[in-house]
């Protein structure tokens, strides 16, 4: 059969995204994932102050500019095995916790489900309900979404000031400690958007519906009017009768850095995440949970944009040289991570799957990874989020008295090197950090999107999404609807995935 | 009713996330108002895959009318002046905007990026961006200083990084009105650029008093000593606060002076540069004899409520 290449440009994603694919038929038998933009961002830092990095890493990304400070923070917090009071671990990880909420609901109502406001749908027996429900800017989910997801945001700006693009988390804590009025505020804002998340999205109570623990018992749940009308229960509904629990696969390995830093126990010096919901890897075929070591990521360029070198690299050994090759077998401008040489995917789903989440588990084994699962899998992070803020703001009310900030020594981050892992709305986000006489030497970025929109590695294994759609079968490939649900269930962030890795001293391109 | 076309180029998205947060008036709001028609925004707009590469063909083929472009976004030159770090579908997105901005009514640079480069623009500028027509302070940037849209203005610039919410849609509901729109000295529009970030800080008594920090995490002033931009910097962060809540300065975070040409500055960005015990950078427009009194004068006659750090900002 002959094969004929697709150029599909995809929107409502983060940044920008080109995929190309090879069909035969309809079938698709080969796909690159295409980076289009390099920014060069981690060459700005070197020979800067390392406390630099808080203002410009945020800006790497404006949707998850808080998981980049966290983690920009963490690097330095290691680099100086510099301490941190519980009470700014608790205020950094309701900042995350609220920034991740926004992303989950935005990403959901905002990117995902306007595919199912489709022509190709208008026949679909819960076509009124999802016009009702799902119509871009309109829809009353949407409208819901977007209010909730500033009333969130508030959270951050209580402590940060503004979100996006704040820099208040500082080596030993943040600017500002927690008051009893901003416990009340916090508070009420946890709760309203809780209330909208139970009445809107789950048509159920939140700890109800998180207790559930088993395929059987989510889809007996399911059956229920109350919850099969809710916006939840809308899109699965819609999801699964249009096949998405069938579909987009990919790695079927699963790594999590670990979410939530344990306020009691994330003190130096740093060597192991330790976080309220686990880390590790999570082995999809034979289900069964690995210890995680960030010494085992590796990035590779073999089908990158960027000067060759053999195998993967460490990103405190990175090097990376654009070498712009469009007519080669090169194709993005994103590198290739591997974790111990396995194509991995992280994201929501890694993480509670890590966290020990026994729904997930249990949909996981009975049917396979997929589009939907790893859409469902956002909105149980969502819930599983929400329930953490209201704990966590809880237990602030516990250290008011307590330093919100404990100012490290003047030398503090003279030299060494130190990483930083957070739970990022996409998922494992990590910073690695040099830094020599006082100035930044290195410093490399390994975001979520690089990871699951990886190209092709050194052994000429695809990438996660790569994967993900190899096999998938179009109905219009002038239309490929399938692709979009399945690229948009990864939850795509271009923008902060294609990037430039340091060396040691600054670069200038083409001088 | 004014159509809108938004473009990202070397962006991070952070104005479109801005705009998402903005309440009154908000996207939607402007949409159902029918102020605003999306023709294309790369986060909201949902038609099939094609759609803006037909959309960019009739706009530049005439076809159709385009009101108001929003770019967002370094305007990325690299590698050596073919714009390919930043393509769509194989074309520079560079040549796309400055065909796009040849046919609109009216053109919108969203944040710093967009108006003067901003962070990827920053020292070594590894991907030779630029401003659309600044590039950091110089007038000229990917259009020359000159250049006038439709209207008979120059590129409008809203910075900020990110420019504030409610900037981008009052912005563009006065744009979509026909309500008149003056721009500063570095084309800004005064509506939003004619206050410090300084006015309206919860710690202006600190600053008024003398009374400054020299570690962060404390309650005084952040301008002496750790790097705060607000008096020197042109925004309306505290006269407008973020998320209805707060400013960066109020939380205890220096202005990094993102509305600024030369944001990020190329010194150590929580470190104020001085001369002897003053700094470099005074108060817009202040002469240094004359802070230097005032201040003196100020320091002594500082309550001990402030020198307690008692009040909180």
């Amino acid at each position: 059969m002959s094969r004929v290449t697709l150029d599909i440009d995809l929107n409502r994603v983060e940044g920008d995204l080109e995929f190309q694919v090879d069909l035969e038929g309809k079938r698709i038998v080969d796909a690159r994932c295409i980076g289009t933009l390099y920014r060069g961002f981690e060459q700005l830092l070197i020979g800067r102050a390392p406390k630099d990095s808080l203002v410009i890493t945020p800006r790497v990304c404006g949707i998850c500019g808080t998981a980049h400070l966290y983690t920009a923070v963490l690097a330095l917090e290691h680099l100086g095995r510099i301490p941190v009071p519980p009470q700014a671990t608790l205020i950094r990880n309701l900042c995350l916790m609220a920034e991740n909420v926004q992303s989950d609901l935005r990403q959901t109502f905002l990117f995902f489900t306007p595919d199912f406001v489709h022509p190709r749908y208008a026949g679909h027996p819960l076509a009124a309900e999802i016009a009702a429900a799902f119509t871009p800017l309109k829809g009353r989910t949407v409208l819901g979404c977007l209010a909730a997801s500033r009333k969130i945001l508030e959270i951050v700006a209580i402590f940060g000031g503004q979100w996006p693009h704040s820099s208040y988390m500082l080596p030993g804590g943040v600017t500002r400690g927690a008051n009893a009025r901003d416990l009340v505020d916090c508070a009420d804002l946890v709760d309203q958007v809780s209330h909208w998340f139970a009445e809107e999205v789950l048509g159920d109570d939140l700890e109800a519906w998180l207790a559930l623990d088993s395929a059987d018992a989510f889809f007996a749940w399911l059956d229920e009017p109350r919850h099969a009308a809710s916006a939840l229960g809308l899109f699965c509904s819609v999801a699964r009768s249009v096949g998405l629990q069938a579909i987009g696969a990919g790695a079927e390995y699963f790594l999590s850095g670990g979410a939530c830093h344990d306020p009691a126990r994330w003190q130096p010096p740093y060597g192991e995440q330790k976080t309220l919901l686990a880390a590790g890897l999570y082995d999809g075929r034979q289900h069964r949970l690995e210890s995680f070591d960030p010494g085992l990521i590796e990035e590779h360029v073999r089908h990158s944009w960027y000067r060759p070198y053999p195998g993967g690299r460490h990103p405190f050994a990175g090097e990376t040289v654009p070498d712009h090759q469009p007519d080669s077998d090169r194709y993005t401008w994103a590198k290739a991570p591997r974790y111990g040489g396995k194509v991995i995917e992280t994201g929501p789903l890694a993480e509670l799957l890590a966290g020990g989440d026994r729904l997930l588990a249990s949909l996981l084994a009975a049917e396979g990874p997929s589009a939907w699962l790893r859409q469902f899998a956002r909105l149980r992070r969502a819930a599983t989020a929400l329930r953490l803020m209201r704990q966590h703001v809880a237990d602030l009310g516990r250290h008011l008295k307590e330093p919100h900030f404990l100012p490290p020594a003047d030398d503090a981050l003279e030299d060494g090197e130190g990483f930083g892992l957070v739970a990022a709305a996409r998922g494992m986000l990590g910073h690695w950090v040099q830094v020599r006489d006082g100035r930044i030497s290195r410093y490399q970025i390994v975001t979520p999107t690089a990871w699951n929109a990886s190209p092709k590695d050194s052994d000429g294994r695809h990438g996660h999404w790569e994967q993900s759609v190899i096999g998938l079968e179009l109905a219009d490939p002038d239309d490929p609807l399938e692709l979009g649900h399945i690229v948009r269930s990864h939850d795509p962030c271009l923008v902060c995935t294609v990037h430039f890795a340091s060396r040691d001293k600054r670069f200038r391109y083409g001088v | 009713m004014a159509n809108l076309l938004w473009l990202q180029t070397g962006s991070c998205s952070g104005d479109t996330m801005s705009l998402l947060t903005a309440d009154g008036p908000s996207i939607e709001s402007l949409i159902r108002s029918g102020a605003i028609e999306l023709l294309w925004h790369p986060s909201l707009t949902n038609a099939p895959s094609g759609h803006l590469a037909r959309l960019i063909a009739a706009i530049e083929a005439g076809e159709q009318a385009l009101d108001i472009l929003c770019i967002e976004g370094s305007l990325i030159t690299g590698p050596v002046g073919t714009g390919m770090f930043d393509a769509y579908k194989g074309r520079p997105k560079i040549e796309i905007v400055a065909s796009l901005a040849a046919q609109a009514q009216h053109v919108v640079a969203m944040g710093t990026c967009a108006t003067f480069g901003g962070i990827p623009a920053a020292p070594p500028n590894p991907t030779d961006c630029t401003g659309l027509q600044f590039d950091r302070a110089l007038p000229g940037g990917l259009l020359p200083a000159d250049w006038r849209s439709r209207s008979g203005q120059p590129v409008i610039n809203l910075a900020g990084c990110p420019v504030h919410p409610l900037t981008i849609t009052r912005c563009l509901a006065m744009l979509a009105a026909g309500l008149p729109l003056e721009l500063d000295f570095l084309n800004r529009p005064t509506a939003f650029f004619s206050s410090t970030v300084h006015q309206g800080c919860t710690r202006n008594e600190y600053h008024e008093y003398d009374m400054e920090d020299h570690q962060l995490g404390e309650r005084g002033c952040l301008y002496f000593n750790l790097g705060c931009q607000g008096p020197m910097t042109l925004a309306n962060c505290n006269s407008a606060l973020w998320n209805g809540r707060s400013s960066k300065t109020r939380a205890g975070v220096p202005c990094f002076g993102c509305t600024s040409p030369d944001f990020p500055r190329d010194v150590d960005l929580f470190r104020t540069e001085k001369i002897g015990a003053v700094p470099v950078n005074l108060p817009l427009g202040v002469a240094r004899a004359h802070y230097m009194a005032y201040k003196n004068l100020a320091l002594k006659a500082a309550p001990d409520r402030l020198k307690d750090r008692e009040m909180e900002p």
